[in-house]
This record gives structure tokens, C-alpha cells and sequence, in this order.
């Protein structure tokens, strides 16, 4: 019924190109040399790609800002570019945000705020003398207006009550005034002219209109007017309403809504005759993509695989006999007459673009477009393109343009079939785009109906009355029914979105300006220290590290520690990239066993080599005819044990299969090779490792970050995050993101480690960073989804340290529970009631089942960045919503660059991962992958919807389901000027925060003052509430609740 | 001169009156019999019902407790059935549900009754038996698996309704009761291919798949209307004497040649061999569990399972036995061959299914009835338990290559050193275009099929107009075919 349906929105979305926005290049050269259009070709090309999904193999996920490319741009106007671009939906449905608006997650005066500000000074603007222009958007926003085809509405107007009762959802005052008003008027002023002066009326009541009131007076029963009941009276206003609102709606200038430019032919002789060539090429683009890209999962690899995609395809599909479909069966022929002409990729796109008769002019639209067309494939062979060192198989340079080309050939044989069996068009293929244009409806104007319905709903929510009405001159019309047809659909989104970021930008830091009005010191003579990932769901674990041990102290720092490694454990085959990934690893850093277990590791590591050949043999064997059929035919039934086990009793099943792998397991005690014999670093041998300089820089360099330099405790622990979970093809979207997708606990070995080493401590003394000698380093790893956590190298804790790791291993036992019971409260599926011990059973019953699709949250929900020191905001429960980087201002220089060294990491990893959910949440199936449920694992590198379908980057549904859609709030603890320095000095960091992908709160180092960065100014904040809710312990807060919850002070 | 009476479907009267003389059987085995049927029959009404009356659906722990226990009541029933079997030295077990109708004229020998009857012997319990198995599991499994998905409900009722059909069709005695349960088993299949309605490929895709179960169906009936004709009756014991699988038909060798080659038709459709196979690979659009159960472990062997029952009428032809060799062992090679180059998990575990599937063609063929059967189990367990495991392949591969110690060694083929380039990138493109099954199909057979009925439509009209005289506006026919034509 409306028009601003998703759905629809979405197939005509994709045909929208931005028409509007001036970055478009569409003054390009008319015509090129040789040499000169090939160069241009690949240019455009690699322009397209940078829009092109940026994520890797899915084993190594990375948290990038969907949009990345657009990042150049305002937000707004970004996310609109792209949602153009793609097809996808640049906010939530107006429907959605109403929902927030009855749950109050949205509250009116943020709608009116939101509003008001985007106005400016034109909100007080009268419209059509009856409103002003921010009354009227407001009520565009709050209600919903129907509309649809005109036949709907006569249908609707006739059938329903829509014009014998006000609408339903019109305030109570805003009816009444509008009934009595009318009857005043009628009683008052039109019977009585009605009465005297028959023909000559006011202007709204001219004879040549349809139906003017006069009838409805007659039709109604003017004698007995005085006996009217009230419901008789709704009906007559209504009527007259729509009434004159119809007769106000003639003879208007029509609403001419932007002509959307139709860029690939496919999308013409779609409009014009439903026939899809995509569907006749995506399959056997798919199956091609997939070949290609495999990472070695077919038994059998594409013919001539390293000669590029563009030969390989030609060595595959030139050769006679090829498959019997009809719009196929002139490829073997084409492919050959190519090859004789000796064509190359970007020869072959110039020769598609001219048969297809794209003039240079639209080559940038056109190519981007006939990428984006299959954009996780295309995103796909360009990432294995560019960043050969992710995964074992990469692609030659030139490989995105060589998948164009075949394409574009496809394409064309796809569109000459389809043309000539459905628009019997027999011509060249350059005249099908304009030929099949021409068939199309020309645009239609919305009708007299469609307007005037619009205008009746406004206004029983508005109260205007049809006297006020009847008044209005055709110019007043004009102006109303332009200012409500201009204030569209989209537009009344992305104030709506405004307004949703408000509400919780306000809760946010009307609760860090409340909380920081306290005093606030570091722990004084601390017994615990614990530095964790900044990821938001270590919020919740520290807060509960905190007030089960009020001496323990908690940092938080971006999961690698600062130590960028390649690292490779004693089990491990390859190395694995440990760092963010816009870092490329120096260094080459692998897991030893002690020498006095050499032989027993040995041992074990030739029975696993044994098991796992086996185990990839029967893997394969049951696949194939003969293998499978001895083993489904000898012990296949006995599958059904693990079968009934495995989904019947996941935890009992998962507990027998640890017992049998500690079996074959590498023995426990392992080292960490970290210092390196030779000057250069490599991947063997005495090119392993770091020499001792990089190591104190880099312990230097996390230590001054977190500003721990002073006030340290006996024993200081690092923690790495990692997920581990079953039967999940997402699984590193749950690890830690500053590790490139991993668990980040050999960081954290690996600092441990350094910090350790008496000569990095001596290095460290001389600059000024005295770490005293009663101060020992642990390693360790907080596994998400179980909730646990296991140190490293516990055999090397001093025995004077017994006490002091015990003391931290039952504190953070006890911890792990607290965290797994606050974890609780957002499954659906855990009651919520249940006991610490018994909600830390059910997350490890989640992580070790099967069928589990949700085996935790992630980064879901995320919201809120602070960067500051924790003293400031402990005590604050923040939801798990909030990334937490500790910085200490007063340690910091006049030019911040420590909090610019953090901020240049921050900004960017915190940003991609709030905005890959963003888009993740906002269209499912568009930005993310949609539901889990019939993913398909394909080429060893990524997932597909079903049997054949693009490849599906971003995040599934079930990972964002409970994620509230909003930019990140960045809170951070410094000055303006501090800012402004480093936005001068990284663009990256001013890209993001001054075009709005993130939004900037400053805390003042000194008070809780807060400044809000705005339009490039810095605006003071004013608290709306003086004070917070408060509770005894953060269990007491959040208990028996599954919403998102209001920020409270936790008074342990 | 008709007497035609319905005996209206209650099972304890039913009971008690019974055409065929089957009242020897205890009554202990009756009643497990009626719970082996009835619980998922019952299981399907509620759900179906509820969803039906109620405006919200039931919730998922309901829905969860009421799958339970009807599988659970099946299975049990099963199982004791299966042990009374054993005990009492019984192998076969006929259980009537009351003759529905019958028509008869003695003077021209014109018969005609419908009877629904279970028949429990060595055949059909151990398939129940594995039914409930992996429904049960999968349902358990999926109660998580699909938790707070919209089509939750639609899923389980879904499910509910193939059990029944599974059931039904393992156990028939007669026909019709198989056809019906074939029936259902189809109906339900297709949709849940096509769950995901929201896309265009899931719908497609399940249309494809319904309309190759069609052809099967139509097989189907075709056979068991020639049955009635040759026997004037469906039950099994009408033409299948003895018990499984040492049963002797009482057929003629050129009847049962032509009864052989219908059911070898609907075999065929129904199990993905070739030419037919290229639904397999597009059914796995549904969410994994149903991809599991359906076409890795129940639905994919219920044409060798249509072959098992009437093995007796094969045995008569020489020559359907040979075509089913033929069949199964050129559709477990090509399965083979094409599942050598599939890169997505799904679609290598499909062909994977296709080739056991077409070896057990191949042993029913042989007459290798008990081995079939077995291989059936196992290949059904251990699949399903693939197809579950299938989104933890990456982890797989990565446990694998860890303990290892470097990438997976690949298998390539022994022929494929002995050819030239030339001829393995040939072969390659075959087994990457799936053999052009589906393109071959569409070409050599549907188009020819729609443009002789666009023939029959168009004389159709002209004989209207002349017959009418008028002027008959020609209907654009040739739209609703394309479309038609589109989704193959």
C-alpha cells in the first residue's frame, strides 16, 4: 500500500544513479586514443573496486566500514550514495523508527530537535498560511501517511471509514477542535450564505469542481441540520474535508520527482519486459567465481587456473559441444573469434562497450554498475588481488578486469537472446538500451487522489479545519502539497535517524557528565592489575572484575598489544597475521616445546599427523563412489551416535571429546620464540623473532598508551579475546578485531613475555620507565563465548607470586560467571532467573553446540567509545555498549601524540566495526549476509545463500539481531585543540570525524564538562537530568531485564 | 448394483471390521502399530490445526514438546514393534485402517477397493525406525537451530507433515497408501526448498524441484492404475505374495516389464538419478537441517526404497533390472565426476548423496536387497550428520591441515595424466555445468512438449471460433508458458 515500501524501493533503488551529487564524474572526455582508453578503462576499474565489499576469506574477518570508499563524503550523503549504488537501504524503514518512537527509543521533542536543527532558520516558515514547515514535518514524521494507486484510495475513501471517523491516532484535542470548528462554520457562516447568496461562493466552492459542499449539505439533510447526532457530524466534516482538499489539488503543477537514469541494458529490458539477463549469466559466473577462488576445497582445480581468470575462462568455454542452451550456444564461437583477433581483457571491455554502445561519457556509471552487479564475487577476486598475503591461493594482477571482460561477453550474449525472444528485437546492441527505453511508461505524476488524500490525513492530525481550508488560494495549495511532496520519504528517514542518535547520545553523556562530577583517583597500592581488548564486551567484564575486587585495577587497549607478529603455534600449520589489518607484520614469532618434552611432542605430533590424514581421508573418501559406499555401507549407521549425541547432549559429548584430545595434544609447557638471532627477521629458522630494541619499544609503547607507568601491582595480566564455537562459519567476526579475526592471547603471551625480560626492563629504566622488580607479567586468553580464562606460561611465575596468582585466578573465576549471567540476560533462550554458576553451564553449552546459531553477541549493541582514563568512568555501568581505550591526558605532551598514536588505531578499527554492524543491522540481506540459516560454505573462503548465489560478505542477523543502529559515539578525555592537531594530522582520522562517520563528545580532563563536536565547532554540552539511577551491583541493575538498559551508577 | 460404502475413519471400529482376514494379529501389535502411524499423523494436526486456527503461531517450547513427543511415541512404538517382531518370530505384520471404498459387479468382473493398510515386515520397520531417528534428531536440532527465525512454525509443520508422508509411505500395504504418502513427502519437500520465499532462487529452485516430483508422481500413478488394472486391487498381497524380500510377484514377466519401467520412472525422479539429477544441487536452498534430512538421508533414497518394495515385480524383468544397474551405476559415476570439481560444500555432499544413491540402484538392480537396505542406513545417518557439520568445513579444514602440518594433499584421478589438456578441460566444463542436465531437459523435452500444447491451444481456439462462429480474441498463451519454461 505505501509507497515507500522496502522492497520495492530496493528493485528500483538499483537503477537510481546519483544524479544529484556532484562528485559524479559526467564531464568526462568525449572520445580517447588507443593507449589512452585502455588506461582509462583501467583506471574506472579500480575506482569501482575500492566500493567493492573490502572483506578477505571469512576465516581472517575483518571489521571494515561497508561504505569505506564513500568515507570522503558526508555521512548522509554516503550512506544515500550507496544505498543508490547498491541497492540496499541507507536507513532503517520509517515503520522501524515509529516502533522506536511507541517503545521511546525515540522521544518526540529528539524528532523535533533533530528537526530544528536540520532547518536552521527555515523551520518557522509558514506554509500555505495554515502551518509551518517544521509543524508539518514534525507531523509528517509522527504519523503515518497512507498513500498508494488511486484506484486504492477511491477504493479505501469508499469502503473504509475513513470518511466517517477522524483517524484513529489524531490527538483527542486536536479532533474535537477540528468537529466543533466545522460546525461552528457551517452553522455559522456557510448555511447562511448558502441560504442568501445561491451560485456565488468562495473560491474553494466554484461550481466547476466536483462535488462542492453545497451537495453534501443536501446529500447530508440541510433541514434537519439541527438534528444531527455527533457521529453525523464526524461524517459531514470528514466529507467536506476531503472535499475541499480534492478541489484545492486541481489544477496544480505537477511534482516531478527526479528521473532515474537507467545505466545497463540488463536493467532496460528488465523494466521493459521482466526478462532478467543476470539470471542467464550469474549462474555460470557464479560456478566460474567459485572455481577460481577456491582455496582447494574441489578435488579437481580449474584447467589453467594460473594463467588469470580471463584465459582461464577461454580454455574452458572455447571448445565445441559446450552446454545446449540456446542463449550459450554462440559463446564457443565468440570466445574463439576473440582469441583469433587477439583480444585482451581490457580490449575485450572496449570492444563491449562499443557494441553495446556505451559512449566514454557513461563508462565510469557503467563499468561500476556491471561490477557491482555480482559485487561479493567481484569484491572477492580484487581482495585476492590485492592482498595476496591472506590466503594460500591468490589471483594474478589484472584479475577484476579479466572477470569484467568475461562479463561484459556474457552480458552480451545473454541480451541478444533475451531481446530477440521478448522484445523481438533483432537489431545491433548498441540501439537496445534506447529501443527497449522507449517501450517503457512514461513517468506518471501522482494524482489529484494521491495528493489530496496526503493533504485530508495532515490535516485530522493537524486540525485544519476546512473552513481554514477553503480560504487557501491556489498558490497556498501549491505551496503545501510541494513542501509535503518534497519532504520524501528519504528524507524523512534521515531525520528520523537523526533524532534515534540523539536519544542516545543524550543518555550517554547526560550519564558520563553525571558520573564524572565525582572525585576520581587510581586505585592506590593496587593488588590486581588486568589490561584487556578495548572491545565492548571486556565493559561488562571488567566492571564485574572491579566490583568483586574494589583493589583490582583494569586497562583497556586495542587486543594486539602493540605487537604486530605473524605467529604460528606448536599445533598450528601456518602462520596467522596477529595485528590489525591495515598493518603488515614485520616479524615471524612461533610456540616451542620445552626441550625436555621435545620427544613426547614428537610423539603426539606424528599421531595427530597420522589422525588428520586419516581423518581428510575418510572426509573425502565418503564423497567419493567407492570409498563411500564401504564406509556407508560398514559403519555409516554407526554415525548415528555421534549424530543423536551430538545434538541431544552437546556439553557430555564436548567434555568426552576434550578427554580424547588432550590425548594427542602438544604438551602444556611451550615457550614463545621471541628473540631473534639473525639482523633481518624471517619466517625460519633464526629470522624468528624480535630483536631486543623492538621489544622494549614496543612495551614501551603499550605501557605509556595505557598510561601504566607508575603505581604497578605484584602481578599484571594481559588478556587476548577469542571466540570459540561450533558449527559457525562466522566464527573470527567473533574473535578479536584488532588481531585480523583470531584470539589475540599470543599478544598478550608475547607482552608478558617482554615485560618480563630484565634487559627490556633495564632499557625501559633508562627512559624513564621503572618497573619495579616485584612486578611479574601473566599472559592470558578470555575466551567470549565460554567465558573463561586461561593463563600462559604459568610455569614461570616466581613462587613468590603463588599467593598472587592465586588470588587473580579465583577473582577472575568468579568474574567469568558474573559476566556469563550478564550475557545471560540478552538470549532469548536462557531463562532469567538463573543462578551465576548456572548461567556460566549455559554459555558453555552454547559454545559447544551444533545447532547453535547465536553463540554470542560479539560487538552487537555497540554505541560509545571512551578514550580516557578509567578511574573517570568506573563505576558506570555502560550496557556492554562501550569500546574502552584507557589514556592517561596529564602523561600526554602539548602535541598529543600519544593520544593521536591511539586514536590513529582507534578511530578506524572502532568506527569499522560499529559501522559493519550499522550496515549489517540496517539492510540484513543487503549490507550483511542475511540469515545464517541456509549459508552454504564455498571455496574454502567464504559463505553463499543456498545452492549458488553471490557471496555474501558482512555480518549475519542472528550475530547483529539485538544491535541499535547508531554511529559510534566517540567520548574522549582531552581538549579541543588536542583534537584539532590530530585531526590536521591524520586524514584518516579527519576523514571519519570531521565528515560525521563517527560522532566527537570531548571530556574535559579537569570537570565533567562536555563538548560536543558539531558542523566543525565544539558545542557545550547541557545535561538533561542531574542524577542517575543507582544500584548496589551491576547484577542488581540489569537483572530480569532483556532490553537494552539506561546507563546507572554501580555503588559497590 | 454399486455397493459403496465408506466406513468412516474411525480406527477402533475399523479395527473390528476388516475385509481382509488379518485378525490373527495380537492386539498388543495392533495398537503399536496405530502409534507408529498415528503419532505423527496426530503430531501434524496439531500443529497444522493450531497454526490454523490461532492468530499467533505456538510458541517455540510448545511446538519443541509436541515434536518431541510424537516422534518420541513413533520411535518407541516402532522400536517395541520391531522387538515383539523379533521375539515372537513375526516378520510380517499387516495392519488395516478399514476399507474405504468398494465397488463391485460380479456379472462384468468389475472390482474396485481402496483399503488403507500398514504393512510391517523387514523392509519397512527398520526404514521407520531410521525416519523417526533422524527426524527426531533433526527436529531437535532444529528447535534450536531455527530459534526466533520467522518461518519457525511453517518449519515444523513442515517437517511434521513429511514424517507423516515418510511414514506412510514405508509402511503402505497397499498402492494408494504409498502414492499418498509419496505424495506428502513431495508436497513437503518442495516447500521447504523453497522456504526462504523472499528470494527469487529458493522459489525457483523449489519449483524446479516439484515439478521433476510431478513426473515421478505421474509415473507413479501410472504404475499403480496399470496394478489395479492387472489386479482389479492395490494391496500388495495382491500381487506381491510371500514375505520381503523373498516375495514372488503374480504378475506376467511383459506386465511386470511394463509396471517395472513406471516404477523405475519414479524411482528415478524421486532419488536424482540421470537424467533427472539436476534438482538435487539446487534443493539445498532450505535452511541446513532440512537439506539434512531430506535430500542427504530420507527423501534422496525413497526411490530405492520404491524399488526394494517391489522388488518381487523387477525380479520378473530381466530387463528393468539391467536398465536399473545401468541407471544407478551411470549416475554414481557421473556424480562422482561432477562432485570432483564442486567448490560450496552443499552441492559436493549432494553429489556425494547421488552416488551412494546410484550404487544402491545399481545392488537393487543385482538383487543385493539386504545390502541395499543397509547401505541405505548407514548412508542416511552418516549423511545427515554431514550435512549438520557442513558450516564448520572451514574449521574442519583448518583442524586438518594443523594436525598435518602443511595443506591438504589433493587426489586428482588417475585418468587425468593419461588425456590431453585438451580433453580433461573438456571433461572439466561438463563436470562444472553439471553435465548440462537440466539445459538438455529443457531443450530435448519441455520446449517440444509446450510448443506442441501451444499447438493444441491454438487449434483449440480456432475450433471454438469456428464451432461459435464469433470472433474469438486469440489469448496470448505463450506468457504463462515462457514463465513456465523459465523456471527449468
Amino acid at each position: 500500500m505505501r509507497r515507500d515500501d522496502p522492497k520495492e524501493r530496493r528493485s528500483e533503488a538499483v537503477l537510481v544513479q546519483d544524479s544529484q551529487n556532484p562528485t559524479a564524474p559526467m564531464t568526462g572526455p568525449k572520445s580517447f586514443s588507443d593507449a589512452d582508453a585502455r588506461a582509462e578503462v583501467k583506471r574506472l576499474v579500480e575506482h569501482a573496486a575500492a566500493l567493492l565489499p573490502s572483506q578477505g576469506p571469512i576465516t581472517a574477518f575483518v571489521f571494515l566500514n561497508t561504505l569505506q570508499a564513500l568515507e570522503d563524503l558526508p555521512f548522509d550523503e554516503g550512506v544515500q550514495k550507496g544505498a543508490r549504488l547498491f541497492g540496499c537501504e541507507p536507513y532503517l524503514t520509517e515503520e522501524n523508527y515509529r516502533e522506536k518512537l511507541c517503545q521511546d527509543r525515540i522521544h518526540l521533542s529528539d524528532l523535533s530537535l533533530a528537526l530544528q536543527r536540520d532547518l536552521k532558520i527555515h523551520a518557522e516558515a509558514t506554509i500555505g498560511s495554515v502551518t509551518t514547515r517544521h509543524q508539518l514535518r514534525l507531523a509528517m514524521l509522527q504519523y503515518p501517511l497512507r498513500t498508494g494507486p488511486t484506484e486504492e484510495l477511491q477504493w479505501f475513501v469508499a469502503e473504509t471509514d475513513a470518511l466517517t471517523r477522524v483517524r484513529a491516532d489524531a490527538p483527542a484535542a486536536v479532533r474535537d477542535r477540528f468537529l466543533t470548528e466545522t460546525k461552528h462554520w457551517v452553522m455559522r457562516d456557510l448555511r447562511m450564505r448558502l441560504g442568501h447568496h445561491q451560485g456565488e461562493l468562495d473560491p474553494g466552492l466554484r461550481d466547476d469542481r466536483p462535488l462542492p459542499i453545497r451537495e453534501l449539505l443536501d446529500r447530508f439533510g440541510k433541514s434537519s441540520i439541527e438534528r444531527w447526532s455527533p457521529a453525523t457530524w464526524q461524517a459531514f466534516s470528514l466529507q467536506a474535508l476531503w472535499r475541499t482538499c480534492r478541489n484545492g489539488m486541481f489544477s496544480l503543477p505537477p511534482w516531478v520527482e527526479p528521473r532515474v537514469p537507467i545505466i545497463r541494458h540488463r536493467d532496460a529490458l528488465r523494466e521493459a519486459t521482466s526478462f532478467d539477463s543476470d539470471q542467464l549469466v550469474h549462474p555460470i559466473l557464479i560456478r566460474f567465481c567459485a572455481a577460481f577462488a577456491d582455496q582447494g576445497f574441489a578435488n579437481w582445480s580449474l584447467p589453467n587456473r594460473v594463467d588469470g581468470f580471463y584465459k582461464s575462462f577461454f580454455s574452458v568455454y572455447n571448445q565445441q559441444n559446450g552446454p545446449p542452451d540456446p542463449w550459450m550456444s554462440g559463446l564457443p564461437a565468440e570466445l574463439r573469434r576473440i582469441e583469433a583477433a587477439n583480444l585482451g581483457p581490457i580490449e575485450s571491455i572496449l570492444e563491449s562497450l562499443e557494441l553495446l554502445g556505451v559512449p566514454p561519457i557513461e563508462w565510469d556509471e557503467f563499468l561500476t554498475a556491471s561490477l557491482i552487479a555480482l559485487k561479493g564475487w567481484a569484491g572477492m577476486i580484487w581482495q585476492l588481488e590485492v592482498r595476496p598475503d591472506r590466503q594460500a591461493v591468490s589471483a594474478t594482477t589484472g584479475c577484476l578486469i579479466e572477470f569484467l571482460a568475461v562479463r561484459l561477453i556474457l552480458e552480451r550474449l545473454a541480451l541478444t537472446t533475451g531481446a530477440a525472444e521478448h522484445l523481438a528485437f533483432e537489431g545491433p546492441l548498441s540501439e537496445l538500451r534506447d529501443f527497449a527505453k522507449e517501450t517503457l511508461s512514461k513517468h506518471t505524476h501522482s494524482s489529484i487522489e494521491q495528493r489530496a488524500f496526503l493533504i485530508f490525513q495532515l490535516a485530522q492530525v493537524l486540525g485544519w479545519t476546512p473552513a481554514a481550508l477553503c480560504r487557501l488560494e491556489t498558490k497556498d495549495w501549491a505551496d503545501l502539497i510541494h513542501e509535503i511532496e518534497s519532504f520524501t520519504s528519504m528524507e524523512r528517514r534521515r531525520i528520523f535517524h537523526q533524532a534515534f542518535e540523539r536519544h542516545l547520545r543524550a543518555q550517554t553523556l547526560d550519564a558520563i557528565s553525571i558520573h564524572t562530577a565525582r572525585p576520581f583517583s587510581r586505585v592506590s597500592s593496587p593488588r590486581l592489575q588486568a589490561v584487556f581488548c578495548i572491545d565492548t564486551r571486556e565493559e561488562s567484564f571488567r566492571r564485574h572484575l572491579e566490583e568483586i575486587a574494589p583493589d583490582a585495577e583494569t586497562f583497556g587497549a586495542a587486543g594486539f598489544f602493540s605487537v604486530p607478529m605473524y605467529y604460528k603455534g606448536v599445533a598450528d600449520a601456518h602462520y596467522a597475521a596477529l595485528c590489525p589489518i591495515v598493518i603488515r607484520p614485520q616479524h615471524w614469532i612461533t610456540e616451542e616445546v620445552d626441550a625436555t618434552l621435545e620427544a613426547k611432542n614428537r610423539r603426539r605430533a606424528q599421531t595427530r599427523r597420522v589422525l588428520g590424514t586419516a581423518s581428510h581421508n575418510v572426509h573425502l573418501g565418503t564423497r567419493s563412489v567407492t570409498g563411500g559406499a564401504l564406509l556407508t555401507a560398514s559403519f555409516g549407521v554407526l554415525a548415528s551416535i555421534p549424530l543423536v549425541a551430538r545434538v541431544l547432549f552437546p556439553r557430555l559429548t564436548a567434555s568426552i571429546r576434550r578427554r580424547a584430545g588432550q590425548l594427542v595434544e602438544p604438551p602444556p609447557i611451550t615457550r614463545l620464540h621471541l628473540e631473534r638471532k639473525s639482523e633481518t627477521p624471517g619466517p625460519s629458522g633464526d629470522g624468528v623473532g624480535f630483536s631486543l630494541a623492538e621489544m622494549a619499544n614496543m612495551s614501551e609503547r603499550l605501557l605509556r598508551d595505557i598510561g601504566l607507568t607508575t603505581g604497578f601491582a605484584r602481578i599484571v595480566c594481559f588478556f587476548g579475546h577469542g571466540s570459540f564455537c561450533l558449527n559457525n562459519p562466522h566464527k573470527s567476526c567473533y574473535d578479536c578485531g584488532a588481531c585480523s579475526g583470531s584470539a589475540g592471547s599470543p599478544n598478550a603471551r608475547a607482552l608478558a613475555a617482554m615485560l618480563n625480560d630484565a634487559r627490556v626492563r633495564e632499557i625501559l629504566a633508562t627512559r624513564g620507565l621503572v618497573i619495579p622488580a616485584e612486578v611479574h607479567f601473566l599472559g592470558g586468553l578470555h575466551n567470549t563465548c565460554s567465558d573463561s580464562i586461561t593463563f600462559h606460561d604459568i610455569d614461570q611465575v616466581p613462587l613468590t607470586h603463588k599467593g598472587d596468582l592465586e588470588y587473580a585466578q579465583s577473582i577472575l573465576e568468579k568474574t567469568c560467571e558474573r559476566n556469563a549471567h550478564e550475557r545471560c540476560r540478552r538470549f532469548q533462550s536462557a531463562p532469567l532467573d538463573l543462578s551465576f554458576a548456572a548461567a556460566r553451564r549455559h554459555v558453555e553449552g552454547r559454545s559447544q553446540d551444533l545447532a547453535q546459531t547465536r553463540p554470542e553477541f560479539g560487538n552487537a549493541s555497540n554505541a560509545i567509545c571512551f578514550v580516557g582514563r578509567r578511574a573517570r568512568v568506573r563505576g558506570l555501568y555502560l550496557d556492554r555498549r562501550c569500546f574502552l581505550h584507557s589514556y592517561e591526558p596529564g602523561a600526554d605532551d602539548a602535541e598529543c601524540s600519544i593520544l593521536g598514536r591511539i586514536l590513529g588505531a582507534v578511530v578506524p578499527v572502532c568506527s569499522g566495526i560499529n559501522l559493519q554492524y550499522f550496515f549489517s543491522y540496517i539492510d540484513s540481506p543487503g549490507w550483511g549476509c542475511g540469515t545464517k540459516l541456509p549459508h552454504n560454505v564455498t571455496s574454502l573462503l567464504g559463505v553463499m545463500d543456498g545452492a549458488a548465489s553471490d557471496l555474501r560478505p558482512g555480518l549475519p542477523w542472528q550475530g547483529v539481531e539485538i544491535h541499535e543502529p547508531v554511529r559510534l559515539l566517540m567520548v574522549i578525555e582531552s581538549t579541543p585543540a588536542g583534537i584539532r592537531q590530530i585531526i590536521s594530522r591524520s586524514e584518516v582520522v579527519r576523514n571519519i570525524i570531521h565528515n560525521g562517520w563517527v560522532q566527537l563528545a570531548l571530556l574535559d580532563p579537569h570537570s565533567n564538562r562536555i563538548l560536543v563536536y558539531r558542523e566543525d565547532e565544539f558545542h557545550q554540552y547541557q545535561p538533561s537530568v542531574t542524577t542517575l539511577p543507582k544500584a548496589n551491583s551491576s547484577a542488581e541493575w540489569y537483572r530480569g531485564w532483556r532490553e537494552h538498559l539506561e546507563f546507572a551508577q554501580i555503588e559497590a | 448394483m454399486f455397493e459403496v460404502f465408506h466406513s468412516c475413519g474411525l480406527f477402533a471400529a475399523d479395527l473390528t471390521h476388516q475385509v481382509h482376514p488379518s485378525n490373527d494379529v495380537p492386539l498388543v501389535l495392533k495398537v503399536l502399530g496405530l502409534l507408529v502411524v498415528g503419532a505423527p499423523a496426530v503430531l501434524f494436526a496439531t500443529l497444522g490445526i493450531a497454526s490454523l486456527l490461532r492468530s499467533k503461531p505456538l510458541s517455540e517450547r510448545v511446538i519443541a514438546r509436541c515434536i518431541q513427543t510424537g516422534i518420541l511415541t513413533g520411535l518407541t512404538a516402532a522400536i517395541a514393534m520391531l522387538g515383539l517382531m523379533l521375539l515372537w518370530n513375526d516378520t510380517q505384520i499387516p495392519i488395516e485402517l478399514g476399507s474405504w471404498v468398494h465397488m463391485e459387479n460380479p456379472a462384468e468382473h468389475y472390482h474396485y477397493h481402496f483399503i488403507f493398510k500398514f504393512e510391517f515386515d523387514r523392509l519397512s520397520v527398520p526404514f521407520v525406525i531410521l525416519t523417526f531417528v533422524l527426524c527426531g534428531t533433526i527436529g531437535a536440532f532444529a528447535n534450536r537451530y531455527m530459534h526466533r527465525e520467522r518461518g519457525f512454525n511453517r518449519f515444523f509443520v513442515l517437517l511434521s507433515l513429511f514424517v507423516v508422508g515418510m511414514v506412510t509411505t514405508s509402511l503402505a500395504g497397499t498402492v494408494e497408501t504409498l502414492f499418498s504418502g509419496w505424495e506428502l513427502v513431495g508436497l513437503s519437500s518442495a516447500l521447504l526448498v523453497a522456504f526462504f520465499h523472499e528470494r527469487p532462487a529458493p522459489a525457483s529452485n523449489g519449483l524446479h524441484v516439484w515439478i521433476i516430483y510431478r513426473v515421478s508422481d505421474a509415473a507413479l500413478l501410472m504404475a499403480s492404475v496399470a496394478l489395479h488394472h492387472m489386479k482389479g486391487e492395490g494391496d500388495f498381497d495382491g500381487f506381491l505374495a510371500g514375505e520381503w524380500p523373498m516375495g514372488r510377484t503374480l504378475l506376467e514377466p511383459n506386465q511386470a516389464f511394463f509396471v517395472g519401467l513406471l516404477l523405475l520412472i519414479a524411482a528415478m525422479g524421486k532419488s536424482a538419478m540421470i537424467p533427472f539429477s539436476g534438482w538435487l544441487p539446487r534443493a539445498m536452498e532450505g535452511p541446513t537441517p532440512s537439506s539434512a534430512v531430506f535430500y542427504g538421508a530420507l527423501s534422496v533414497h525413497l526411490g530405492a526404497f520404491l524399488l526394494l518394495r517391489f522388488s518381487p515385480i523387477l525380479e520378473q524383468s530381466l530387463i528393468v533390472r539391467i536398465l536399473i544397474v545401468v541407471v544407478g551405476l551411470s549416475t554414481a559415476l557421473f556424480a562422482t565426476f561432477a562432485g570432483t570439481v564442486q567448490t560450496d560444500i552443499k552441492s559436493a555432499l549432494s553429489f556425494a548423496s547421488m552416488s551412494q544413491v546410484g550404487l544402491i540402484f545399481a545392488e537393487i538392480g543385482l538383487g543385493c536387497y539386504y545390502l541395499a537396505l543397509v547401505h541405505i542406513l548407514g548412508h542416511g545417518c552418516l549423511r545427515t550428520l554431514q550435512f549438520l557439520r557442513a558450516p564448520t568445513l572451514l574449521y574442519d579444514y583448518r583442524t586438518m591441515e594443523d594436525a598435518i602440518g602443511e595443506r591438504l594433499p589433493k587426489f586428482s584421478g588417475m585418468w587425468q595424466g593419461k588425456t590431453s589438456e585438451r580433453v580433461r578441460t573438456w571433461y572439466y566444463r561438463l563436470a562444472l555445468e553439471r553435465g548440462y542436465m537440466d539445459a538438455y531437459l529443457k531443450e530435448s523435452i519441455v520446449r517440444p512438449v509446450l510448443s506442441a500444447l501451444r499447438k493444441c491451444d491454438d487449434f483449440e481456439h480456432r475450433w471454438t471460433r469456428m464451432l461459435g462462429g464469433t470472433v474469438i480474441e486469440k489469448k496470448p498463451s505463450s506468457e504463462a508458458s515462457s514463465a513456465f519454461e523459465e523456471l527449468l
